[in-house]
């Protein structure tokens, strides 16, 4: 063990750095595009409607390793020359988007329509309404599920071995044909996601008190 | 029955017509609001009081017809026309206050905050400023030692005072009221009303959806009655309570005294 550490210490290392780093992109640029989404579903003309639910109803209903191999393999097909770290990063920020857009779509129907209302009512733009109101009172309800889903989209970066990105998966691979060790690469692999997974609820439930804050103060 | 003022009307209604799909819920609604005055707006459930109001601020659209506030038409460029940009629209609900049966209170922000965030937002005034003018409203309503609160440390009664000092602090020209004790218990009832009156009698224009039939009595100038989408009558409380001539006002204040048995 000891010396199969210092054999691919390094390469595992950069490994968890990849796998961090895919990871954090993907999440950020799925809640980010998720959220567009979700806006211009709510906002936006209503034509866009079908084309949003098709677009998400799709990327629900396929594999996500289908996905990134469509994206990957198929992108040149139509000029779209990924690297693999490039087109992984794309592949997670569309697969998340669609749930994220999901789970918000579920988080902003939730919040009640009077407060909306008593918004609009006083002459708030809808983008104020929004910032303002629609997210911080959406976070209460949407935290716990938004945070799940990126604990989810943790374990999603080993299918960006499929296509050589190399995170974890694919530094633990290399080193289980290489090496025919077998036990050790599997546990580094578990130790690193559980601890990993552990820091991001850690994380996500500091979010969610500061989201709740005010329905935990009673005097 | 009664013109109470010949000064123009802070809003007005002209053959205002709405449906709800094909159930026709205003029907062709004639209505001056009395600059300064007190309406009270009473009916059955369902004959259209909170449909009305709604269509004075544009919650709520209308089909045919015009609605005015201070001689403008809201919600359409011209009766009948295109509607009004977003933007004209915004900047005639400035001006409009309104409050509502659930309070409606934004709960992850302070009483304080509840009532600074329009006055920043809305009015453009700095934060500082805006939370000066919403101490003052606060103050109004008697709640100048809750403004660290939030929603959910007020009471019913408490939080319907801050959802009316939000509005005030807004320095509108009319308050709208839907039902604004109905969600109460009996004991907080009197507190809102309390602030409703001291807001009348300092001039402001208001119209009162309301149940509460000792407050138009009372306070109110003019009240009128609705049913089925229609405006039956129209009065002093005096010209609609005592001297009700229409079979349908008659049965609901019948139907109102035999479950309250009291006298008003
Ligand atoms: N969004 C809506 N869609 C369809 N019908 C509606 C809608 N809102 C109201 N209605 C119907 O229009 C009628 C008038 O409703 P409105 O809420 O104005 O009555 P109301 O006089 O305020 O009654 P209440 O005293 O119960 O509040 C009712 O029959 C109601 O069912
Ligand atoms: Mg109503």
């Amino acid at each position: 063990m000891p010396d199969l550490l210092h054999r691919y210490g390094p390469d595992l290392l950069t490994g968890f750095g990849m796998t961090l780093f895919t990871w954090a992109l993907g999440t950020l640029l799925g809640f980010a595009l998720g959220f567009a989404i979700e806006l211009l579903r709510r906002f936006g003309p209503k034509r866009l409607a079908w084309p949003i639910r098709a677009y998400v109803e799709f990327i629900r209903g396929t594999p996500f390793l289908v996905q990134l191999f469509v994206l990957y393999y198929g992108g040149p097909l139509i000029g779209l020359r990924l690297d693999a770290l490039p087109a992984g990063v794309l592949g997670l920020t569309i697969y998340g988007s669609a749930y994220f857009t999901e789970i918000l779509r579920a988080g902003f129907d939730a919040v009640p329509k009077g407060q909306i209302e008593a918004a609009r009512a006083m002459g708030f733009t809808d983008g104020v309404i929004v910032r303002r109101i629609m997210v911080p009172v959406m976070m209460v309800s949407a935290l716990p599920a938004l945070v799940n889903f990126a604990i989810i989209l943790t374990k999603e970066t080993v299918i960006l071995s499929m296509i050589t990105v190399p995170e974890i998966m694919f530094q633990t691979q290399t080193m289980m044909s290489e090496t025919f060790a077998f036990v050790e690469p599997i546990l580094i692999l578990a130790l690193f996601f559980w601890g990993f997974v552990e820091v991001i609820s850690r994380l996500g439930r500091r979010l969610e008190r500061r989201f709740t804050h005010y329905l935990l103060e009673r005097s | 029955m009664t013109t109470l003022s010949s000064s123009p009307a802070a809003a007005s209604m002209r053959k205002v017509n709405k449906y709800y799909g094909t159930f026709h819920a205003l029907r062709d609604v004639d209505l001056d609001i009395p600059p300064g005055k007190v309406t009270c707006l009473i009916g059955p459930s369902g004959s259209g009081k909170s449909t009305l109001l709604r269509c004075l601020n544009f919650l709520e659209d209308y089909d045919s017809g015009e609605v005015r506030i201070d001689d403008q038409l809201i919600g359409y460029e011209t009766p009948g026309g295109r509607r009004m940009s977003a933007r004209r629209l915004r900047e005639m609900r400035r001006d409009i206050g309104m409050v509502f049966q659930q309070f409606n209170l934004w709960p992850h922000m302070t009483a304080l905050q509840n009532v600074a965030e329009g006055l920043e937002r809305v009015r453009g005034f700095s934060r500082p400023e805006a939370e000066v003018r919403a101490r003052e409203a606060l103050a109004k309503v008697g709640l100048a030692d809750k403004e660290a609160n939030h929603p959910s440390r007020l009471s019913g009664g408490q939080q319907q005072r801050v959802a009316i000092a939000r509005a005030i602090a807004m320095q509108p020209r009319i308050m709208l009221f839907d039902e604004p004790t109905s969600a109460l218990d009996p004991e907080l009832v009197g507190e809102v009303l309390g602030v409703m009156k001291q807001l009348a009698s300092e001039g402001m224009t208001m119209v009162v959806v309301t149940h509460e039939m000792g407050f138009a009595a009372h306070v109110a100038d003019r009240v009128v009655f609705m049913e089925r989408g229609e405006i039956v009558a129209v009065g002093s409380p005096r010209e609609v309570f005592h001297d009700a001539a229409d079979p349908r006002l008659q049965s609901f204040l019948q139907g109102y005294r035999e479950r309250n048995s009291l006298e008003f």
